[in-house]
Order: structure tokens, then sequence, then C-alpha cells
């Protein structure tokens, strides 16, 4: 796609992030969609595409017409789209592509937010959730809930394949704690040392607390529209090379070989639908919920070989001025963890030449990855200046 | 590690058709579906054959023996005050020998490795017994 008919990114919004005690979720996205709507020079009137998901840490039904019927909107097209972290982020933006290109919409608005920091039901302890997830049959009557343990699994299979250890993990939470402190946004406000992430308490082997991403309250927001109306709004204009995904499986009770899972392919489809390769990436928003989903999507998209993504990250590409600067808005681990709502937000502020303090030079385009579950569902996103 | 008695896990909420898995495991068989039309086995159970869909499957005993593909050590509970008693404990990821992959818990050792072989034991959890795994040679 290209020339007026394009469809691009135009809005961006984000609310604060953290613990926001008496908002609930529906409130969130309302404010982080007015922002993207407002960035994007438009009025919440000529929103007519809502796609949304509803909060993980509550039940719902319906979300997007309830978002649609807090914010007073009466879209022609209306979605709530739910693959898993980012990777529903980038679906709706497909999906908003679609709708505008048949003309079910012009204005098509995305958004995910919750409060799962402060929103939880009262007396659950740990990460448990009241959503259900599809597996517990197969996984609670063997000690498993939730998703770190599915993902020490993995860390461990990856650490037992390469013969790569605590220093490879350390060095994606100290690279993606560093951007954090260049975000006024962010949870996390101290630096992280090597020493500091090997200091954190175990929590499953080989999974330490900074292994683990952020629970967080907080909504992240992009409005899509054709690329001539952007222009004449004097909106940003990110365009959206490709989108691809795959999908392999579920729950932790079926999970592949790391060489099975699905990013891969997604990747490898995604660069090749752009014409483009690693090389041509200039900057990275990975879908960090562990340290080892980042390792793991860095192999599996071309950008280290088996079991030197570790060595990638110490070598100072991944961190800002270096080749390719991974998650400069501090990702889940260090910023919050949106469902990767963030991710997208980030790539499309540091491709407008937005991000301030912590710009990458020039940053023309991103790779974009995003895992559901237990990397059940793979998706990569190519955005470029457009 | 915990001795058997003490062991604890929220119970399965079987559907018609997987309830036959649980009732095999509560009788000391471990037992999957295989397909009478192209001899797939699989886990977890479905109704339908994940490789052609078809519906006429046979609970098929295992001999249990498997090998560790990945594993835990689980230190922080994920379900409430019920799962603090049981820490440390481990969870396994054990490819069969009949092929299918089985994600469960450890029993009867601390310690396990990729690659090591394990078998299955029924252990008494609640008043029923669930397929966890054992190192071969231990009890
Ligand atoms: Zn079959």
């Amino acid at each position: 796609m290209s020339g007026r008919d394009a469809i691009v990114l135009a809005g961006i919004g984000e609310t604060r992030v953290g613990k926001l005690p008496g908002l609930s979720s529906v409130e969130l996205q309302a404010e982080a969609v007015i922002r993207a709507v407002k960035d994007a020079g438009l009025a919440l009137h000529d929103v007519d595409g809502l796609l949304n998901l509803g909060p993980y840490v509550q039940p719902s039904s319906m979300f997007a017409t309830t978002l649609a019927e807090y914010l007073g909107v009466k879209p022609t097209y209306c979605a709530t789209i739910d693959v898993g972290g980012t990777v529903t982020g980038m679906t709706m933006i497909q999906n908003a592509i679609w709708a505008i290109e048949s003309g079910q919409c012009e204005v098509a608005v995305c958004t995910f937010g919750e409060n799962a920091l402060t929103g939880r039901a009262v007396g659950v302890q740990g990460l448990k959730m009241d959503n259900l997830l599809g597996g517990e049959e197969w996984e609670e009557p063997f000690g498993v809930q939730g998703m770190v343990i599915p993902y020490a699994l993995l860390a461990q299979a990856w650490r037992d394949e390469h013969g790569t250890g605590d220093a490879d993990f350390g060095a994606v939470a100290t690279v993606t704690r560093a951007h954090a402190l260049l975000n006024d946004n962010a949870q996390m406000t101290k630096t992280m040392t090597q020493e500091d992430y090997l200091a954190s308490r175990m929590i499953a082997t080989p999974l330490r607390l900074f292994d683990c991403s952020l629970v967080s309250d907080g909504a992240g927001a992009v409005v899509l529209m054709r690329a001539d109306r952007a222009r004449k709004l004097g909106a940003r204009q990110v365009a959206v090379r490709a989108v691809a995904q795959k999908t392999t499986h579920n729950s932790a009770a079926a999970l592949p070989d790391i060489a099975d899972l699905g990013m891969a392919e997604a990747g490898a489809r995604a660069f090749e639908a752009a014409g483009m390769g690693p090389e041509d990436m200039d900057m990275l928003a990975l879908h960090d919920a562990f340290t080892i989903s980042v390792l793991i999507t860095l192999e599996a998209l071309g950008f280290a070989r088996p079991g030197e993504a570790g060595a990638l990250a110490r070598s100072g590409d991944l961190s800002l001025g270096g080749r390719w600067p991974l998650n400069t808005h501090g990702g889940l681990l260090s910023q919050a963890h949106i469902g990767g709502m963030l991710h997208i937000v980030e790539a499309v502020r540091q491709l407008s030449g937005d991000a301030g303090k912590r710009q990458v030079e020039g940053a023309r385009r991103a790779l974009v990855s995003g895992n559901g579950g237990v990397f059940s569902v793979c998706g990569a996103m190519i955005l470029e200046a457009a | 590690m915990n001795d058997q008695a003490d062991l604890w896990a929220p119970m399965p909420h079987p559907t018609g058709f997987s309830a036959t898995f649980w009732d095999h495991a509560d009788k000391g068989e471990l037992a999957l579906p295989k397909c009478e039309a192209c001899d797939a086995l699989h886990y977890p159970p479905r109704r339908f054959c994940p490789e052609c869909g078809g519906d006429a499957l046979t609970w098929t005993a295992m001999s249990g023996r498997a090998t560790v593909v990945s594993h835990s050590t689980v230190l922080t509970s994920f379900h409430g005050q019920d799962w603090v008693g049981q820490l440390p404990y481990v969870v396994v990821l054990v490819d069969l020998d009949e092929g299918p992959r089985m994600l469960s818990r450890l029993v009867g050792s601390d310690t396990i490795a990729r690659g090591d072989r394990v078998h299955v034991t029924f252990a008494e959890v609640q008043g029923r017994r669930l397929p966890y795994f054992t190192p071969e040679g231990a009890a």
C-alpha cells in the first residue's frame, strides 16, 4: 500500500501508568482514546471505528460497545479482539486497516488498558487473575497457574539447549531498565545493575523477580486513517508495512520445543511482505513479558543466531545509540505491562521523531513483536515513517 | 520436598469426555486417547483427534515412562495460601515414550535435569490420584 490511499497510524494516546486506584478499565481506555484522537487533530465525533480488548483482570463481555457508550461514540465498525500480548494490538491495527479499506469506517481507534494492579479481586494473591486461560484442567492439578512457570520451562530449555546462563537474562533486564529511566511515565525509576539483577529473588527457576514484567494500571491507544487525511490534519504518519501472525498452541500443557514456536514463521512472513530484513530495522519493540521472551524473539526473527541473543544484549547493540535499540520506553519489564499497546505507541512516537531524550536518531523503521499465552500466538509488525 | 501425604493441588474440573482420563488415573493407569482412524495419540485429551478430527477414540494405556524436556523449581505460590505449603516443588515437561508431551509435577526428588528418565507415579492428592512423575530408580 502506498500513495494517497495508504492508511497510516496518525495519533497516539497513553495514560499515566502504575498504581492508579479508583480508575476502572473502561475509564482508562476512554482516557487513552481521547488523548489519541486529540493527538491526531480530530474530535471524538470523528471516530467511527473502535477496536479494543477487555480487561484480563476482570471477566468482561462486549467491551468495545461498553467503551463506545462510555465515550459517547456511535461507530459503524466496533470489535473486541483477543489474541494475546501485543499480537492483540497489531491484529486490531490489521482489522482497522481492513475496515477502512473496505469502507466500514474512516477513523479507527485501537485501544487496550486495564487496572491490573489495583483492580484484582479481593483476597487474590500472587498473579492469579479471574479470567480463565483455557488450560486450567491440565495445569493446576500439576502445580501450574498463570504465566511465570510456563516461561520458566521455556527459559530452562533455552539455557539447556545453548549452555547460556544468568548473564544473558540480566542483560535484557538491565538494558530495558536503562531505557525506562529516560521515560517519565515508567513504574521503575531506579538503576538496575547486573548485581541487582542477580540479587533479585528467585520466583520459579531459572526466572527471578527481575525476569518478570510488571503488573500495571494504564492504557494506550492508536488512531488510524487514510494518509491524505492525516496529511491535511498535520498528524503523524506511520505506515504499517506488514503484519503477520502464527498460532501453534494455547496452554503450557501443549508447549512445543523452542524451534517449533511460531515467531520465526511470523517474522519471516512479515519481512517478506515488507520486502525488508532485520538489517533494515532501526529499532525494536519486542514483547517482553519475561526476559526469555526477548531472547527467544531476537533469535527467531534473525537478529541473533540461536544461543547468541544474550551476547547481542551485552554488546550494546540493543541500547540507545546501538544498532537496534530495544524497548526504548522501558517495555513491560520496566515501564508498565499494558498488554503491549505501549510498545506500539512507542514505536509510532519514535518513528515520528517525537521521543525526546530517548529518541532513536533517524529512526524510520521499527519491528514490533508480540506473543500471547506462552508463545502460543506469535506476531510481527513492521512500521515505517511515511 | 513434600511427603506425598502433604500434596495439595486444585482438583481438575473435567468434561464428560476428559473425566475418563482422571478416572483411569484414580485406578493407577495413565491412559490417553488414541484415534482409530489415524492411530495418533494425543494429550491433553480432546473429544476429536487433533491430527484428523476423528471422534472414534480409544483410551489406551501408556507405559508411563518418559524423558524430561524442561523443569522448574517453583519458589512462589501462584495460588494463594493453599500452595505456600507446597513450596518448593518441581514442575516438569516430559515426553512420554509413546510420543505425547505432558506437563506434570515431580515427586520423590528435588533435582532433575533435561534428558533424565522418569516414570509416572500416582500421587494421593485430596482423595484423588494424580499422574505425577518420579526419577527412574526412585521409589
Ligand atoms: Zn486421527
